[in-house]
């Protein structure tokens, strides 16, 4: 069975090509525009990972990120930052937050599934 | 002054014509701290007529809060020596109207035939003390414009970087071929949008670390690096576009180098500057990644040179190579894009790193740019 991956990004652009090429690769992921949506997806939901965007309304990246890793149920999914905050000091502050991968913006087409794939717990779909 | 073989009525006449006219309220106490002397300036700076002061005690003219004036008198006296006042100290003058303004005191000994007085030298600071709280706004403000920078930069980079992530994404899945075949046309011209896009990239790269250099914001890590390693990343990055234009494109990392202590990423940077411009500006022919251990101001150091026979750079142009925005030639910057920071970036982050970085060429036939970081000890 494929892996069940949420994706959360507020811009609509962004979010559609993360869609498309996780779909493109065989995988059936969901996709929400806030963290706030994202959060209760994951709650209700049974995901195997989480991808997000960190600057979003209402409850942000980070927020997201300490919201799972302070919930026992959720804390043991994999959730990956994918954002446009790459200057110095932001990789860390994204691992200080709790998340456990960290892609930035601009994405490698070719390459950016594989890069989530690292982080399923079992191999590709 | 000596005034010791003087008496107080003779230092007060024309004598000592430098008390009288000094810039300083200046005021001769007993040691019971009565006033027996003052000078025009003390008339001009408290209001009072000179007569209206001699025989009062000092602290009529003289504030302090929190504490007692003048405690230092009797200690001053036991131990006779030059004791500035009012540093760190809210010493205060009193006009005859009532009014106070900061000063900033001096005392001093003064030997006469009728025994030791003490000279006070009181200054008006009122000036002084806005001028410091101008200052200290201005800092403040320019702390505040700072941060402000800072912040915009963040955004900067952040909101460029978010539509670009779609441009070149949704450009890479046309190019996969994901939603299905392209024609040769097609493909041709989104490479070209690619290739844009991604120039793109990296002049806002440049343009952020350049403001992040000027305002000494580039954090630099120095650690242990094997250079060969870095040299194979360029290596990788530019093989392709070196390919394309048929150059013979070689990194010869000379046997046994030993680890430099530096910035992998500042490093990284500048050689892939230098080397991307080598095969930009060479038409033909081959461009060659050397290194060489050297010494350099007297010490161990290594020599990266990036070498290429390519167009070459005329000698008088030499000087200007390396500043912001510097391209030579005008009429070529439509045969080559860029921004001409490369150079200027690759300079700085040099200087960062403790280094070195020269350029030989000869116009017509080539040029060879030297990276030289010394081995032992760095700048932190
Ligand atoms: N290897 C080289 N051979 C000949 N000319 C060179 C070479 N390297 C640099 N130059 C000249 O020096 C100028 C400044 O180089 P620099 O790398 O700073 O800017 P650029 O390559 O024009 O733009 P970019 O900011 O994209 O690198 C270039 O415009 C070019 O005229
Ligand atoms: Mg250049």
């Amino acid at each position: 069975m494929s892996a069940r991956i949420l994706v959360a990004d507020d811009n609509v652009a962004n979010l559609e090509l993360m869609l498309y090429l996780l779909r493109a690769f065989g995988y059936a992921p969901e996709g929400v525009a806030d963290g706030v949506a994202a959060f209760q997806a994951i709650s209700c939901g049974n995901f195997d990972m989480v991808v997000s965007d960190i600057l979003m309304p209402g409850i942000d990246g980070y927020e997201l990120a300490r919201l799972m890793k302070s919930d026992p149920r959720l804390k043991g999914t994999p959730l990956v930052a994918v954002t446009a905050l790459a200057m110095s000091g932001d990789r860390e502050r994204v691992a200080a937050a709790g998340f456990d991968g960290y892609i930035t913006k601009p994405i490698e087409p070719q390459t950016f599934v594989s890069q989530l794939q690292a982080f399923l717990p079992a191999g590709p779909a | 002054m000596d005034t010791a073989a003087y008496s107080l009525a003779d230092i007060a006449g024309s004598r000592f014509p430098l008390l009288e006219y000094a810039p300083d309220a200046t005021v001769i106490v007993d040691p019971h701290g009565m006033v027996r002397l003052v000078n025009a300036q003390t008339e001009r700076l408290f209001g009072y007529y000179r007569e209206e002061l001699l025989g009062q005690r000092v602290e009529r003219l003289i504030a302090r809060y929190h504490g007692n004036q003048f405690e230092e008198r009797s200690v001053y006296f036991a131990d006779p020596q030059v004791l500035p006042m009012g540093v760190g100290r809210e010493l205060y003058g009193r006009h005859k109207d009532g009014g106070e303004f900061p000063v900033e005191i001096s005392l001093s000994p003064l030997s006469t035939t009728e025994g030791t007085f003490v000279a006070i030298a009181i200054r008006d600071v009122t000036e002084r003390i806005a001028f410091q709280q101008r200052l200290q706004e201005l800092n403040a403000q320019l702390e505040n414009a700072n941060r402000a920078k800072d912040h915009f930069l963040a955004s900067m980079s952040h909101e460029l970087r978010t539509p670009l992530n779609a441009v070149l994404g949704f450009t890479g899945t046309l190019l996969m071929k994901l939603p299905g075949p392209l024609t040769a046309e097609q493909e041709r011209q989104l490479r070209i949008v690619r290739s844009s896009a991604t120039h793109l990239l990296s002049l806002i790269n440049d343009i952020l670390d350049l403001s992040k250099i000027e305002s000494g914001k580039r954090d630099l890590s120095f650690e242990p690096v094997r250079v060969e390693e870095v040299i194979a990343d360029v290596y990788a990055a530019l093989s392709s576009s070196a390919q394309e234009k048929g150059l013979d494109f070689t990194a010869s990392a000379g046997a046994q180098l030993p680890e430099l202590v530096t910035d992998r990423r500042a490093l990284h940077q500048i050689l892939l500057n230098l080397a991307n411009n080598a095969i930009k500006y060479t038409p033909t022919g081959s461009v060659r990644i050397d290194t060489v251990l050297a010494t350099w101001q007297g010490s161990p150091a290594l020599e990266i040179s990036v070498n290429d026979t390519g167009i070459g750079i005329k000698a008088n142009d030499l000087q200007r190579l390396f500043e912001a925005f510097e391209q030579l030639d005008p009429t070529s910057t439509r045969r080559f894009e860029g921004t001409g920071l490369g150079l200027y970036l690759s300079r700085s982050l040099t200087l960062l790193l403790g280094g070195g970085l020269n350029v030989v060429s000869e116009y017509g036939t080539g040029s060879t740019f030297t990276l030289t970081l010394p081995l032992v000890g760095h700048t932190s």
